[in-house]
């Protein structure tokens, strides 16, 4: 879609803290940086609690950190910005609102005329490969799937440079799942965004991304940055390559889990 | 209403008219008592056809509709004001509700004194009665209003005028519209009340009239029966805006 190339992100130093309820302050993210050149795909995994969906809201200009910074490009990011798309674990929809109303809602806000939001709906619809059927329909009326396409669609409508995804396919059943996560990859083929992808599925993170970064427990830092050295276009096929149950043995060392060891089983 | 449910209510309303004629039967009331339904049912086709109700009620229903569009408007700022700002309901909420508390009756002779016994008083005291609940739902449907669709808001940087008019008052329609339901209905009560207190025209000043001078009990219960209808017609009216503004969701 866009024709530039995408700007690296950078995140350096970033700390950040949430008030507690003891009146402290409870540390999330301790000292994260991490470079992400721009047109790759990154996995986020880590723990619960490891700061990921903080992370990845830092980046979207979301949460401020009281340490450090974000740059897209040469810019920093302080605020919500047209250039970086995200999706939500949960489709979050607007319910009363049909779905394509719901895709086109950015750009309503960006106060675009119907007829340019009418055209861009068209490929939006057809980039997320979504059921024209459908489109009419109430959040209400879709499957969990159905709703998380809108929800990608909606992301996308901007044309961003970054697509940042909080564990967007989780609620999805384990074939679905597979089935987005390539479809995913078909699309970043041809929208040419950098992806940041926060996961828990150690398989889904070989399978998309160049690089898998894995998180520590609370407060999160990054104790591990490893490649996933898998020729693309990828297919589940690869997943049985020698080469990703040692990438993902690597990644369960680094996750802390004593199963590490002797298993490849991949399944998260 | 589907042709299913139609027929238990056709049903229960027959035996309420049924239970009522009974009542005056057995009991031998006179009609300056308790009239029968039919002696209520003559005197409301009468009423309405020599033209005694139609000018009343007209009167009734200018101080309901401008008591209640006032009242209600007034509401939706303050209610929304409410659920935004802590500060303002700490130091509003206890005026709120002690005016809530104070009967209306007590108020509507203040009003008359205030205000005189034309319109304003009446609209006065009907956005009185209706302020309270439609500020009420709209500060906890305001409230209710799910903080992950204002943080996808936040980052689609949807302005706060944009957040109030594609997120806020949308999601919280429903809420709205059920303080709606229950102020349109108090705002005839209040209407009502205002109309003893003393007015010149009104629904209330009929009942005063038709049990006064008039001594026309049956003409008071068709009084009473207008009321209630009305009541009702403008209770459905709300219901259908609501359908058509919340619809499906």
């Amino acid at each position: 879609m866009t024709d530039r190339r995408p700007r690296p992100v950078r995140v350096s130093g970033v700390e950040l803290s949430f008030p507690s309820r003891d009146g402290g302050r409870l540390p999330v993210l301790d000292g994260v940086g991490l470079d992400i050149p721009g047109g790759g795909i990154v996995a986020l995994i880590g723990p619960n609690g490891s700061g990921k969906s903080t992370l990845l809201r830092v980046i979207a200009g979301l949460l401020h950190p009281q340490a450090g910074v974000v740059t897209l490009g040469d810019l920093p990011i302080v605020a919500p910005d047209p250039a970086i798309g995200l999706v939500f674990q949960e489709p979050r929809l607007l319910p009363w609102r049909s779905a394509a109303a719901n895709i086109t809602y950015p750009l309503e806000l960006a106060g675009w005329p119907p007829e340019r939001r009418a055209n861009r709906l068209a490929e939006l619809t057809e980039l997320v490969a979504l059921d024209p059927g459908v489109v009419s329909n109430r959040p209400a009326e879709l499957s969990g799937g159905t709703s998380q396409r809108v929800a990608l669609a909606r992301a996308l409508a901007l044309e961003p440079e970054v697509l940042l995804l909080d564990e967007p396919f989780s609620a999805l059943d384990a074939l679905s799942r597979e089935r987005f996560d390539l479809e995913l990859l078909r699309l970043w083929d041809r929208a040419g965004t950098t992806i940041v992808l926060v996961t828990h599925s150690i398989a889904e993170a070989i399978l998309v991304a160049d690089r898998v970064v894995v998180l520590s427990p609370r407060p999160g830092r990054v104790v591990a940055d490893i490649d996933v050295e898998l020729a693309r276009p990828r297919s589940l096929g690869d997943l049985d390559a020698a080469i990703v149950s040692h990438t993902a043995a690597r990644i369960r060392a680094h996750l802390g889990d004593p199963a590490a060891a002797g298993s490849l089983e991949l399944a998260s | 209403m589907s042709r299913g449910s139609f027929l238990p209510v056709v049903g229960a309303f027959l035996v309420f008219v049924l239970g009522w004629q009974a009542v005056v039967v057995l009991g031998d009331f006179p009609p300056f008592i308790l009239p029968g339904p039919a002696a209520v049912a003559a005197s409301f086709v009468t009423g309405w056809t020599d033209g005694t109700i139609p000018p009343h009620l007209g009167a009734t229903l200018v101080e309901v509709g401008l008591g209640f569009a006032v009242g209600a408007g007034l509401a939706l700022v303050v209610g929304y004001t409410l659920a935004r700002s802590a500060l303002v309901e700490r130091i509003l909420s206890p005026y709120l509700v002690a005016a809530q508390a104070t009967p209306i009756l007590a108020l509507a002779p203040l009003m008359a004194l205030w205000f005189g016994p034309g319109l304003l008083g009446k609209v006065v005291i009907c956005a009185l009665i209706v302020f309270f609940p439609v500020a009420v739902y709209t500060m906890v449907g305001i409230r209710a209003v799910d903080a992950r669709l204002l943080e996808l808001g936040r980052a689609l940087r949807a302005t706060r005028l944009q957040v109030l008019t594609t997120l806020e008052v949308p999601a919280a329609l429903p809420s709205i519209f059920g303080g709606m339901r229950v102020g349109v209905t108090l705002a005839v009560v209040g209407a009502i009340v205002g109309e003893w207190a003393g007015a010149e025209k009104g629904l209330g000043v009929l009942i005063n009239l038709a049990r006064g001078s008039l001594f026309d009990i049956p003409l008071v219960f068709a009084t009473l029966l207008t009321i209630s209808l009305l009541g009702i017609v403008l209770y459905l009216i709300v219901v259908l805006i609501e359908r058509r503004l919340v619809g499906a969701r």
